[in-house]
């Protein structure tokens, strides 16, 4: 039985203001040859009159998934169920969040529910800042920081409004919340399209991509609310059930406050290189092929999130470490 | 109260890879419409089918169905209304199609889909967003009636006299006044999709987010969760004199008894038409016989009596692509099967394969 093309769905989140509709005019109206669907909310910019527009409500579910609470998008499993019965298929969709949204449950969604997952996939979070009023917004409001945190790649717009010195500021800042997001300078949006959209983010094998930024371990941070980041290496492998136990339990007390993690791990035993990624309490993992060769078998994790410090993660995870 | 589906219950020929093109088939007509098929309904002596591209067919007899290019997009909705269909779709209309191809616009939405439709005794309702929008018979005007989020399911009782509508947080029954609908609640937490009330009008179930459905006993809103299944539940049938709830879920059809004081609370469900390790993705009721149609991942069809002991007997082999519909004619002279991929196949029922206890 072969199975239809998963179709790519590309996340935007952002403030009002930052330049969503901008962006989502120009994937609409330019010649790129390609095909998207894009899905706003109801309480979105005005300016975007399409047919393939569609309207959303923005609709955050819980679901009672096992002993696993969490929220999803309804309408979201709805409209993409809907398009799937579509004759014409499309290359990408867009789906556009409202400024204050959380992403989490945007993304969980894809986690979550079989046919969403079967027949689409999340490509990647992108968030588009307002290089004027982020540093403001990211005091303000804990949404920015997380669609900051969430993000796969950050498009940092209006640059042309800020001077170099603002914008190396704000850069940091948004480094500080989440290293490992793409920061894409652009003024009126105006970045390469197949910089947003079409970049399979959220695929494990990306997870194994990202390998120069893992290295760059325990990243300074201040005590305080704001999202940050950690990450931990291992050259020791790690014992399978030590860190499933470990693992587990943490993202059930604790996902709350852990917004994205990822790893590639080294488990004692085992020849694959095992990959995850999660979001809040939600987690896909595999192992991922053979460690490349000539190259040190090494377990690195990295986590996002709030109140980081109070996790014992350093503890916890050399305490995974095979005896 | 809740029952389940046991996981350990004895299965038949689970290894295989799949059943062969049936006799029904070869005699049938095979067409590809070019669009997900996403509905089937009887229509009088005809079968209307609808697919992802905005088109309703009507197949009758052993004539080329008639084509009507309905909606601008997915149809995303079908019910029967008499010899007509109502249907909804992603260009925010809400349509009455004659089996002759007359297109009459009841309602228009603009960029908001209609999601949801359904008739009963010359009443026409269909969903978009939050609202039920309801025409009594022979109305020009509908009464909206709101819902906390967009609903998910609308049904009509037998009668006609009550509209269920399905949502965020259980379900709202509306019964009809000489004015005015007048809402019950129900309420069981969860997203609601697709609802039903059985036969009798006793009791209401709606397929769940969760792998589960929920039914409550009207008469005291009892709850009733049917739950273990490992797959959402798409697709469901009222079957038999007893009758039975059909549901897919399940590499096989699970029914539940809806007989007694408590409907199948504290009761195993029938298993039939055991699909290997396939998922059925459509169900459908023989009507008037005690039998029902599976439809499954792998294209296959099955017609299984509700007797765990009979062996069912294969309808469609398996083509590959995902059964999405299956509707017989009033009269069972003729089935349709449509697929994921808008295959459609269209055959005459012969007695043996309508009737499967002469089988």
């Amino acid at each position: 039985m072969d199975q239809p093309a998963q179709v790519p769905v590309t996340v935007l989140t952002g403030f009002l203001g930052a330049g969503k509709t901008t962006l989502l005019n120009r994937i609409l109206t330019e010649r790129h040859g390609k095909r998207y669907a894009v899905i706003v909310n109801e309480f979105g910019e005005e300016g975007i009159d399409n047919d393939l527009v569609v309207d959303a409500d923005e609709e955050v579910f819980e679901m009672n998934n096992g002993c696993i609470c969490c929220t999803v998008r309804g309408d979201l499993i709805r409209i993409l169920s809907g398009l799937m019965k579509r004759g014409d298929q499309f290359d990408a969709i867009i789906v556009e969040t409202t400024g204050l949204a959380d992403p989490a449950p945007v993304a969980q969604t894809f986690f979550v529910d079989q046919d969403v997952a079967d027949r689409t996939r999340l490509d990647a979070i992108v968030t588009v800042a307002d290089a004027v009023h982020l540093d403001a917004q990211l005091g303000e409001h804990h949404e920015a920081e997380e669609q900051v945190a969430f993000a796969d790649v950050v498009l940092l717009n209006k640059t042309d409004l800020v001077e170099a010195k603002g914008l190396e500021r704000i850069e940091g800042r948004i480094r500080k919340i989440n290293p490992y997001a793409k920061i894409i300078r652009t003024a009126r949006c105006a970045a390469p399209l197949d910089e947003v959209v079409g970049l399979n983010a959220f695929s494990l094998d990306r997870v194994l991509e990202a390998e120069p930024d893992f290295l760059t371990s325990d990243h300074d941070h201040d005590h305080d609310d704001d999202v940050t980041s950690v990450s931990f290496v291992s050259e020791t492998p790690l014992d399978l059930d030590r860190f499933q136990k470990w693992f587990g339990q943490l993202l059930q007390r604790r996902g709350q406050d852990i917004l994205r993690s990822k790893g590639i791990l080294d488990f004692s035993g085992h020849d694959d290189r095992y990959v995850f990624q999660g979001v809040h309490m939600l987690m896909d993992g595999s192992p991922m092929g053979p460690w490349p060769e000539g190259k040190p078998r090494v377990s690195r994790v990295v986590f996002i999130g709030r109140d980081l410090e109070s996790m014992g993660l350093k503890e916890g995870f050399e305490g995974c470490r095979a005896a | 109260m809740s029952g389940g589906v046991t996981p350990d219950m004895p299965r038949r020929g689970r290894h295989r890879d799949g059943f062969p093109e049936s006799a029904l088939e070869k005699r049938g007509l095979k067409i590809q419409t070019g669009a997900p098929v996403t509905g089937a309904v009887a229509a009088g002596e005809a079968v209307a089918v609808a697919t992802g591209d905005g088109t309703v067919r009507f197949f009758r007899d052993e004539r080329a169905p008639s084509v009507t290019r309905a909606h601008d997009g997915a149809v995303l909705c079908l019910a029967a209304d008499a010899d007509h269909v109502l249907t909804g779709g992603d260009d925010g209309r809400f349509l009455r199609i004659s089996p002759d191809g007359q297109i009459e616009e009841i309602a228009e939405f603009g960029s908001r889909w209609v999601d949801c439709v359904a008739a009963g005794h010359g009443q026409r309702a269909c969903s978009s967003g939050r609202f039920v929008h309801v025409w009594r018979k022979g109305a020009t005007s509908a009464a909206s009636l709101e819902h906390v989020s967009t609903v998910g399911g609308i049904a009509f009782d037998a009668k006609g006299r009550r509209l269920a509508a399905a949502h965020y947080g259980g379900a709202t029954v509306w019964t009809r006044g000489e004015r005015r609908w007048k809402p019950s609640k129900l309420v069981w937490k969860g997203s609601h999709g697709a609802v039903s009330f059985s036969p009798d009008g006793k009791y209401l179930v709606t397929s769940m987010q969760e792998n589960a459905l929920h039914g409550w006993r009207l008469r005291d809103k009892g709850h009733m969760a049917m739950e273990g299944y490992p797959a959402k539940i798409k697709s469901f049938a009222w079957a038999g004199d007893t009758p039975h709830l059909v549901t897919s879920g399940a590499d096989e059809a699970i029914c539940w008894p809806f007989d007694g004081k408590d409907g199948p609370m504290g009761r195993t469900p029938l298993c039939v038409a055991h699909g290997g390790k396939r998922l059925a993705t459509c169900v459908q009721s023989l009507s008037e016989e005690n039998a029902v149609f599976a439809g499954f991942q792998d294209g296959a069809v099955l017609l299984a009596e509700l007797d765990e002991a009979r062996e069912s007997i294969v309808v469609r082999g398996s083509t590959g692509a995902e059964v999405t519909a299956i509707a017989t004619t009033r009269s069972l002279s003729h089935i349709l099967v449509g697929d994921a991929k808008g295959g459609v196949l269209w055959a005459a029922l012969r007695t043996g394969d309508a009737h499967a206890r002469n089988v």
